[in-house]
This record gives structure tokens, C-alpha cells and sequence, in this order.
């Protein structure tokens, strides 16, 4: 049966009153409380820090301390994508599905298939693990400094560049792959000759992209002594010096605008060349050459101790380290006290994905609006009000970046001093960081509506608000949807983490457990971090399913599975 | 794609000695109790004194982990390290032959404060029961084991009868949170307390001490066990060599907050460990 378009949008029905069950046990899982937030102590705390943030800190003293962290927190992502990739590629290769690779082979042999299994277990481990968990871990191995934040982020992205790259590998058309095969190329022939070259401009945004999150998460690791910025603005936050803590978010929100200014460019010229591989040798030269020196810099920069990680003794400890964690501590007295953080860091990562869709939608309306009504008023010819038009919407923009630049874990550390210590400041702080991250990607959507519908209704004297409703976010609904439950697979990583700085979850029996030399509990509750992101994965990737087929979309499968890169980098932000 | 990577290969072997230095030097780290900042501040005219006793090169490892302090001795990633007593006791267990050298003499006597903001009506640590409590760090000895060990004995299991537990991370911050009211009580050690008092960082009107607990060993400097006897005597040497009334010392020791060091050894850290078994944060 054809699927009828339903006259009300699903949220009236059960999957609606699913969803409204599923959010109240969630506001009441991580302590839900409003009131929390407007209370007195929360609005003197609240006017504290306004009036604590200006002037910002500027003394000459305090902003040349500032350039170092800045630099460092730079070099370490540079160097932590670049690992990042060199460990990515390989394992997307085998973690492809084979007939991407040999695609006259009929069947793929045990060898490959295993290969494969092995390639996927090994990314989605890198993956399921948060950067800050991995930087606990290699804190303790080689020690403090940059190459642990390096390691923690080229690991963590690994994961995640694996499998995008894999899915690239296997998206493209396979004519080349096929004529090479087909003379008798090698599987490897046919994947440099047949399927690189074509996936180049797709891996390389992808990866730039990815640049721009990598430069936050080095932002973050300072917090547990990997180098950067982090460092010194919990330290600032801590002890309520606000106005250092503002010119360090200043200085962290144009580090990140910049980069993300950069990349963008970068980016567009990318998706407009036919491949790296097809440019000119000189151009290819210089984009190789730039990048190794700006790694070879970031190493120098933070002496990088290549020849020690490298070493037997490096690879030793870290082995003695890995095998103190066999076997996990399940008894049943510790896995009984894990229970209730499991469904704590499960609630904090619900609420705080739908605070982020709530506050995200309605900031992506703004921009979104703005965009249209500035388009229809340029044709036209009313300067004036566009102005104001345009300023609403260049400040929502701004708000957006501003939520999307701190990230959760320091966002965390002010909302534990405005509702005070526990899961809800949590939830609160995952909130403010994923509206930022998903109000950008729910305006691009709302901007891609098409116009038709909009003008129909407008055209019948609609109001403005009566065609937000009924024309623009019907036709972006399942795209909407498909983003925030992208969001929440993200959101359950980092609320498995925010209970490091005490805001509720697994976090801080992990701090625990690592700070007492427990590895064996450590151990546990990295496999139950690894089992929780499994789960919602699969139980994401479910919905998103149900909610595309159940959608109005007519475009092909194809597009709607692999929607290009904005989609699957929502995931990855 | 191809020749990108042995071009790598080949930069980084080039750059790796440059990165690396070689030179014989006496890595020092200290457990982050306070701000790194304040630590490394802290550290560079006793750098400089033990430099010049020893002869050698002196280093100095920020690091803002504790647990990774311990390990970095064990890894022999640093061979003198400052250790609150429980992180002492963490690293002679992991490494069987650290050796605790010298420490502050207010050390063999150390204190940690309970604080409560002014206006709480708690008498006792019993009235703490269901308020929102605050440690220093997990691997404190002043702000949590100890702490952690006298709320145990008064009847207080602090992971069931308080309300919230957070670890601060810090005894300036613990101080900072009960001042502000984030907490309604925390505990920090006493030296920290003082400090913040002298230095008026701390408002006296706001904060008020419920209890002090009884006497017990803290800080103290530890060396790697197999590091060589002669410099390891040196070391013991310059630290006791410190004198007060000498103005040049009277900086350094200002600095660490306190007049004069004294020898110690492990077997003053044997209640803590017993203490550390009965609160729970060891086991064997």
C-alpha cells in the first residue's frame, strides 16, 4: 500500500507519546529540575559571571600566557588528525565491503571476509571509545604531554574517519574498479588506480571537517594534563577568575571560527577539482608538502617525542598496562553500584539531546528565516528592513557558533555552578553544545526546502508562522530526525565522560577507578561505555530507518542513505 | 597517496633527534594538589638550589594527573617526585622499591580541615549526613583518604550518607566551592587552608572549620629505588641542608611552606597504608 502522507505529523501519535514518556524518565534520570535554573542562588551565580566576564582579561601577562596552550592545542590536533588518518586508511580499505575492491569476484574469500570482520571490530573500538578516555589511558602510559592527546585523538578519529572513508569507498560508481579488474589488475591496483583517485575530494573534506572537531577535542584534553588550552580554562573556571575565562573563550571561539573559515574554503575548492590525484603535479606537491611541514612543525613545536614512542620500552609499558586489565572486575557488588550510572549517563545523553533539538530548532529558524525573508525582500528591494532581518539572523548564527565552540565538558564545568553538581547540569551542558552543533545542520536543511509549497500557502495568505509550520518542516522532517538521532549516538559517548568534572554518569566512577589503580574495574567500565554506544547505535540506526521510510522524501535510496557529507559528519561532530 | 608516506617516514626519522635531547638530568614532578601554574612557580628556585648541590641538570614535569605521577616513576619517567602519603604509598606498591627520602617536618604531623560555609547549622561531622560534600582529589591523603577514614570511623560512609559527592580536584578549589555555597561542606588540608588565608583568597567570614582530624604522615620527597646511591645521597643531602636563617634558603623554603626538612622513611607511611585498606581505596 502506498503510504499515505498522514495528516498529522507521528509526534500525536504513539511514537509521540513514546517520546514523551521516554523525555520525562529522562528529566527525572539526571535530576531534571527547572526551577534549579532560575533560582535566586542561580541568578546571582548567573549575574556573577556576566558582570565577572567584562572587561575581559587582557593584561599582557595573562594573553602571552595564552599563546603557548593556543598553539599547542593547534599542533596537537594537526599532528592528532594526521595520525588519525595514516591508521584510517588502511583499515577502511579492508573494512569496505569487498566487492568495492574485487568487483568481478563473486564471492570474497574466508580470508577477506575475516579481514573485514576484524577491520570493523578494530574501528568501531576506536570509535565507541570518547578521545577523553582514551587520553586517561595513554596519561598513564607515556605519560603527561602532547603525544598523549595526539595519541587519544588520531585513535579516537580513526574510528571514526574508518568507517566514513569505508562507506565512501563503497558509495562510488564502480565502472573504473571493474574495467581495471577486469584486465587483470590486483585488488590493490584496482583500489589506488580504480576507487582512490575518485574518492579523494570526498576524503580529504571529510577530513578537514573533521579538522574542525579535532581542534576542540584538543581543546578539551587539557583537562587531564594532555597540553593545550583546556587546562588553563578549568583552572580559570575553578577558581572564578571570569575574566580570564572569558578571553580564553574569546580566544578558543576565533581559533575555532578561523579553522572552520579555512576549512570551509579549503573544502569548496575540493569538491570543485576532480581529485587531488587528477590535479597538476605541482599543486599536489605543494598540498602533500604544506601538510607534512605543518606536521613536521606541530612536532618540533611540541617535541614531540617520536623517537621515545617509537621505542620497545614505549611498547612495553603499554602492553604491562593493557594486560593489568585482564580480567574485568564483575563481581557483583561493583557491576550493581555501575547500574544506576548506566541509566543516569543513558538519561543525561536523552535530555540533553532534546534540550539541544528544542533550543537548536528554534534558533535554526531564525537563521533559516532570515535567509528567506533576506531573498524575498533583495527581490523586492526593501534595504532597510532586511537590515534588521539580517541582523537576526546573523545573531542567531552567532549564538549557534558561540553553544558549538565550548564543548560539553567545560560547558559542564559552568552549568555545575548555576544548578549546582549532578547529572542535570549535564544534561544541561550536552544540551547547549548540541544545539549549537545540530541548530547549524537543521538550518542548512531548512534552507533546502524547497520553495514551492512555502509560496502556495503564502500565496492562499497564509501567516509566516502557519507556513514555518505546515510547509517548511514537513518537508525537512525526517532529515531533522535523522540528524538529532545522529546527535544522540554522539551525545551518549560524551555524557559517559562529563561525570570526570561531576556532572553525573559513568565518569566518575571512572576517574575512580583509574585514580586507584583499579584496571580491572577500568576495564569494566570501558566495556560498558563500549556496549551502551553499541546499543543506541543499533537502536538509532533503527528509528532513523523507520522515520525515512515513513517519510515524504522521494529521493532515491541511495541519497537518502548516504546523504552526502553533511549528514554523516553530523555524526562525527 | 603512494609516495606520500615514505616521505613522511623519512621526515620523521630525520626530525626525531632533533625532538629528542639526550643530556643527563634529574626529572622532577610533583602531584598536582595545587594549580600547575603555582607548582612550576613553586619549583624554580628549588630547581635551581638542587642544580647547583647536585651538579646536574634539574628538569621539572608539569603534570596535572596524580595517578600519573606514580606511574611515571614506576616507568622511570621521572626520578624524584613530591607524594602526598597516599600517592607514596600507591608508588611503593607499584614499584616495591620507591624510597621515601626527606619531608617537611609540619609533614610528620599533617591535618586535614572539615569547612563548612558560615551559616551551616553543623556542630559535628554527623550533621553532615545528607548535605552535598566535597573532596579534593580521589588520590588525595589530606583531601580524601584520610578525610575519607575519620567520616568512616564517625559513622559516616560518605558514598551513602551524603547527598552528592564530587571530587574538586584541587584544595583551592574545595576551599572556593564551600566558600561559594556550590558545596555545604568540603575537607582540604590545613597548609592549603593557611595559605589561602594569608593570602586572602579565601574570605574567613564565609567559611567556617567543623573539624580538624588527628595527626598523620603526608608529603614527602621519594626517589626512584634504583636510581644511583651517591646521587640519591646528594639529593638527601641538599634538601637537609636547607636552612632558614640563611636568606637564599628562607626563599625556597618559604615557598614550600615551611621552615626546615627532616629524614623520613617508609615505615612512617605504614598507617596510612592501613588506612587506605579500611577505607576501601586499596585492596589486596
Amino acid at each position: 500500500m502506498a503510504p499515505e502522507r498522514p495528516s498529522r505529523p507521528w509526534l500525536l501519535r504513539w511514537p509521540g507519546l513514546l517520546l514523551a514518556l521516554v523525555l520525562a524518565l529522562s528529566y527525572r534520570g539526571s535530576e531534571g529540575d527547572v526551577s534549579a535554573l532560575f533560582s535566586p542562588g542561580a541568578r546571582k551565580t548567573l549575574a556573577d559571571f556576566v558582570r565577572g566576564f567584562w572587561p575581559p582579561a587582557h593584561s599582557p601577562e595573562f594573553l602571552s600566557l595564552m599563546i603557548r596552550p593556543l598553539l599547542e592545542t593547534v599542533a596537537i590536533a594537526v599532528l592528532g588528525i594526521s595520525l588519525a588518518v595514516v591508521l584510517a586508511l588502511p583499515l577502511s580499505v579492508l573494512a569496505a565491503s569487498p566487492s568495492a575492491l574485487s568487483p568481478l569476484a563473486k564471492r570474497a574469500g574466508p580470508a577477506r571476509r575475516l579481514a573485514r570482520g576484524a577491520a570493523r571490530l578494530v574501528l568501531n573500538l576506536m570509535r565507541s571509545i570518547p578521545e577523553l578516555i582514551w587520553a586517561l589511558i595513554f596519561v598513564r602510559v607515556l605519560g603527561l604531554g602532547p603525544a598523549t592527546g595526539v595519541l587519544a585523538i588520531g585513535i579516537g578519529y580513526a574510528g571514526v574517519l574508518g568507517k566514513v572513508f569505508a562507506e565512501i569507498f563503497e558509495s562510488l560508481p564502480k565502472y573504473p574498479a571493474e574495467g581495471l579488474a577486469a584486465v587483470g589488475a590486483s585488488p590493490l591496483k584496482t583500489f589506488i588506480f580504480g576507487v582512490l583517485p575518485a574518492s579523494m575530494p570526498l576524503l580529504g573534506s571529510y577530513t578537514l571537517y573533521r579538522f574542525d572537531c579535532a581542534i576542540r577535542a584538543s581543546a578539551v584534553l587539557g583537562l587531564v594534563g594532555a597540553g593545550g588550552l583546556g587546562l588553563q580554562l578549568e583552572l580559570s573556571l575553578k577558581m572564578f577568575a571570569y575574566d580570564e575565562v572569558a578571553a580564553l573563550v574569546i580566544a578558543l571561539f576565533l581559533l575555532v571560527a578561523s579553522v572552520d573559515q579555512a576549512s570551509r574554503l579549503a573544502r569548496r575548492r575540493l569538491q570543485q577539482s576532480s581529485g587531488l590525484l587528477r590535479q597538476s603535479l605541482p599543486i599536489r606537491l605543494v598540498a602533500a608538502g604544506s601538510w607534512l611541514l605543518a606536521c613536521l612543525a606541530a612536532a618540533v613545536f611540541l617535541r614531540f617525542p617520536i623517537s621515545e614512542l617509537l621505542s620497545l620500552e614505549a611498547g612495553r609499558s603499554m602492553l604491562a598496562f593493557a594486560s593489568a586489565m585482564f580480567p574485568p572486575d564483575l563481581s557483583p557488588a561493583f557491576l550493581a553500584s555501575v547500574g544506576p550510572a548506566i541509566v543516569e549517563t543513558v538519561a543525561i545523553s536523552v535530555l540533553g539531546t532534546a534540550i539541544a533539538a528544542a533550543l537548536g530548532m528554534g534558533l535554526a529558524f531564525v537563521v533559516a528565516a532570515g535567509h528567506r525573508r533576506g531573498e524575498e525582500l533583495k527581490r523586492r528591494g526593501r534595504g532597510l528592513s532586511r537590515l534588521g532581518v539580517n541582523a537576526a539572523s546573523w545573531l542567531a548564527r552567532a549564538a549557534l557558533n558561540l553553544c558549538r565552540t565550548l564543548p560539553e565538558l567545560l560547558w559542564a564545568l559552568l552549568f555545575i555552578f548555576i544548578v549546582g553538581l549532578g547529572p542535570f547540569a549535564g544534561a544541561l551542558a550536552l544540551g547547549m553544545h548540541t544545539a549549537g552543533v545540530l541548530g547549524r545542520l537543521y538550518s542548512e536543511a531548512l534552507e533546502e526546502v524547497p520553495s514551492g509549497p512555502s509560496l502556495a500557502l503564502r500565496g492562499s495568505g497564509a501567516s509566516r508562522s502557519g507556513v514555518a509550520v505546515f510547509a517548511v518542516l514537513p518537508q525537512a522532517f525526517p532529515q531533522l530526525i535523522a540528524y538529532t538521532l545522529y546527535r544522540w549516538e554522539v551525545n551518549i559517548r560524551a555524557s559517559a565522560i562529563l561525570g570526570i568534572v561531576g556532572a553525573g554518569g559513568l565518569g566518575k566512577a571512572l576517574l575512580i577507578s583509574l585514580s586507584l589503580f583499579q584496571h580491572h574495574r577500568t576495564l569494566t567500565l570501558i566495556g560498558v561505555v563500549v556496549t551502551m554506544v553499541a546499543g543506541v547505535d543499533l537502536l538509532s540506526g533503527f528509528l532513523r530507518r523507520r522515520v525515512q521510510e515513513a517519510g515524504t522524501h522521494t529521493e532515491n535510496e541511495r541519497a537518502a542513505e548516504w546523504a552526502g557529507p553533511p549528514a554523516a559528519s553530523a555524526g562525527a561532530w | 597517496m603512494k609516495c606520500w608516506f615514505p616521505t613522511l617516514l623519512a621526515a620523521i626519522a630525520v626530525a626525531a633527534p632533533l625532538v629528542a635531547s639526550a643530556e643527563a638530568t634529574l626529572r622532577v614532578t610533583a602531584i598536582p594538589d595545587e594549580a600547575p601554574t603555582e607548582l612550576q612557580r613553586k619549583f624554580v628556585p628549588l630547581g635551581a638550589y638542587l642544580e647547583k648541590a647536585i651538579g646536574m641538570k634539574v628538569s621539572f614535569v608539569p603534570v596535572s594527573d596524580y595517578a600519573a605521577t606514580v606511574e611515571g616513576l614506576a616507568a622511570k619517567k621521572v626520578d624524584l617526585a613530591w607524594y602526598g602519603g597516599f600517592t607514596f604509598v600507591q608508588a611503593r606498591r607499584l614499584t616495591g622499591n620507591a624510597v621515601p627520602l626527606v619531608q617537611r617536618e609540619e609533614d610528620a604531623q599533617f591535618h586535614s580541615k572539615f569547612i563548612v560555609s558560615a551559616g551551616s547549622k553543623a556542630k559535628s561531622l554527623r550533621d553532615l549526613k545528607g548535605a552535598n560534600f566535597a573532596f579534593g582529589s580521589v588520590s588525595s591523603t589530606s583531601g580524601h583518604l584520610m578525610p575519607r577514614y575519620y567520616l568512616l570511623k564517625s559513622g559516616i560512609d560518605p558514598d551513602k550518607d551524603f547527598a552528592k559527592v564530587a571530587f574538586s580536584g584541587a584544595h583551592d578549589v574545595t576551599a572556593k566551592w564551600v566558600e561559594s555555597g556550590k558545596v555545604e561542606a568540603g575537607v582540604l588540608n590545613e597548609s592549603v587552608l593557611q595559605k589561602l588565608f594569608d593570602e586572602k583568597k579565601i574570605d574567613p567570614a564565609k567559611i567556617r572549620v567543623l573539624w580538624t582530624t588527628p595527626p598523620y604522615f603526608d608529603y614527602n620527597w621519594t626517589v626512584r629505588g634504583d636510581l644511583d646511591p651517591k646521587l640519591v645521597e646528594k639529593i638527601k643531602k641538599a634538601f637537609l641542608a636547607l636552612n632558614y636563617s640563611n636568606p637564599e634558603h628562607k626563599a625556597i623554603l618559604d615557598l614550600q611552606r615551611t621552615h626546615k626538612f627532616i629524614p623520613t622513611s617508609a615505615e612512617n607511611y605504614k598507617s596510612i597504608e592501613e588506612a587506605a585498606r579500611s577505607a576501601g581505596l586499596i585492596k589486596d
